[in-house]
């Protein structure tokens, strides 16, 4: 008789954790605690974990599941058997042909390597608004902070902050949270003039050499300007 | 958090704790506390609550988990605030919707700018929160507690030297001055 199913465990597309998903007693414990369990049809933790182990990886890379899943971790955190469900999850996503990820993270991580941010914002449009920012945090009414400015490329800063592209292209003023804990404390800190977007979108599309191209930048910059501690900041 | 604990500790800044009199909350990011543990055995959670105290009156705080490591996700993790699965992500938090509304808080600090925009622009619109007022970012909470003393003449006029010097490198020309 011809078997349903035939396991092939050499030539595995996701490399890392079939062997030890193996291991897998069926519990149920990653899919019942799992708050996208139901989300989508025919998918949950335990389900795309045994599909894995039984050589279905393609179904389960061409599903939503590792999308939806928001890689939280904590499956994998509580699996008795340790299996690195989040890792496989992730592994998943990087087998996805590129132009197949959802929504802009990877036109996003693409963006950033081409320009240096996720959204593209210009050197000199975000070097202005960070002056103008500075100046009118500095003369604000309610609080205000005289001496105050954003000091960018400044060598040998204690402190480097990266930033989060949303800020300056649609909540501005949220950067002046930090900037005024730096004034308060009399932090000596700064701000690269190119490569600060804090939002590693490799990480999340399952692109390891983007992710990593984009944190050697961060690293880079801080070298770069002798910078002693790199504040990603949250 | 490090540097803001870092900052409050050493006393660098000064908070005042009845800024607010609402009662609050803390939610655990994924990346920073059960990640960063399970990668590097930081343990946010507890630096994330502590942060907080110092700027409520202890009676106002509201707990959300019994352990931080096993909170549950927002439900924009892992790219999902920017991915096209709107349907999913807010099924998705209705649990932690659900965690909030029973902690009876007012306000929730998040200390991650995706799950502060999940919390704060997502779930509300879906979800019931029950007392739910507002959605803080950590360092949001500590900059609006901050006491802020002015710089000294002597520190505000070196630091105006610098800026001029950046300004003039940089080209930045601003219409006020």
């Amino acid at each position: 008789m011809e078997p349903a199913i035939e396991v092939n465990r050499k030539n595995r597309k996701i490399p890392v954790a079939p062997e030890m998903a193996d291991r897998c007693f069926t519990c149920g414990t990653c899919g019942g605690g799992c708050p996208a369990t139901g989300l989508v049809p025919g998918w949950d933790a335990r389900k795309a974990i045994r599909a894995i182990v039984f050589g279905l990886e393609q179904e389960v890379i061409d599903s939503k599941w590792p999308w939806v899943c928001t890689l939280c971790g904590r499956c994998q955190y509580q699996c008795p058997m340790g299996i690195q469900l989040m890792k496989t999850f992730r592994a998943c996503r990087t087998a996805r042909d590129r132009d197949k990820v959802p929504g802009p993270i990877h036109k996003g991580t693409m963006m950033n390597l081409e320009r240096g941010n996720n959204l593209g914002i210009p050197r000199d449009d975000f070097l202005f608004l960070l002056a103008d920012l500075g100046v009118e945090m500095e003369n604000d009414e309610e609080q205000p902070t005289p001496g105050f400015y954003v000091p960018v490329d400044k060598e040998g800063a204690n402190v480097i902050v990266t930033i989060n592209s949303k800020e300056p292209f649609g909540e501005p003023d949220d950067m002046k949270f930090w900037w005024r804990i730096f004034y308060a404390a009399k932090e000596d800190w700064t701000v690269s003039s190119v490569n600060w977007e804090g939002v590693n979108w490799g990480l999340f599309s399952g692109d390891d050499e983007s992710m990593k191209k984009q944190v050697a930048r961060v690293i880079e910059n801080a070298r770069r300007l002798k910078c002693k501690t790199i504040l990603y900041p949250e | 958090m490090d540097l803001l604990e870092e900052y409050i500790k050493s006393g660098r800044i000064k908070l005042n704790k009845h800024k607010y009199h609402e009662t609050v909350t803390v939610h655990d990011p994924c990346n920073y506390v059960r990640k960063s543990q399970m990668a590097f055995g930081d343990n946010m959670g507890e630096k994330t609550r502590w942060i907080t105290k110092q700027c409520f009156d202890e009676s106002l705080y509201r707990e959300m988990c019994d352990d931080p490591m096993n909170n549950f996700c927002c439900g924009a993790g892992g790219g999902a605030w920017a991915m096209p699965y709107d349907e999913e992500r807010l099924a998705y938090g209705k649990v932690k919707a659900d965690q909030i509304k029973d902690t009876g808080a007012e306000l929730v600090i998040a200390p991650c700018h995706n799950c502060r925009d999940q919390i704060m622009k997502g779930l509300p619109k879906v979800h019931d929160m029950g007392n739910y007022k507002e959605t803080l970012y950590l360092w949001e909470l500590v900059a609006n507690c901050l006491e802020i003393e002015p710089w000294s003449e002597e520190e505000q006029a070196k630091a105006k030297e610098l800026r001029d010097a950046q300004f003039e490198r940089d080209g930045i020309e601003l219409e006020e001055e």
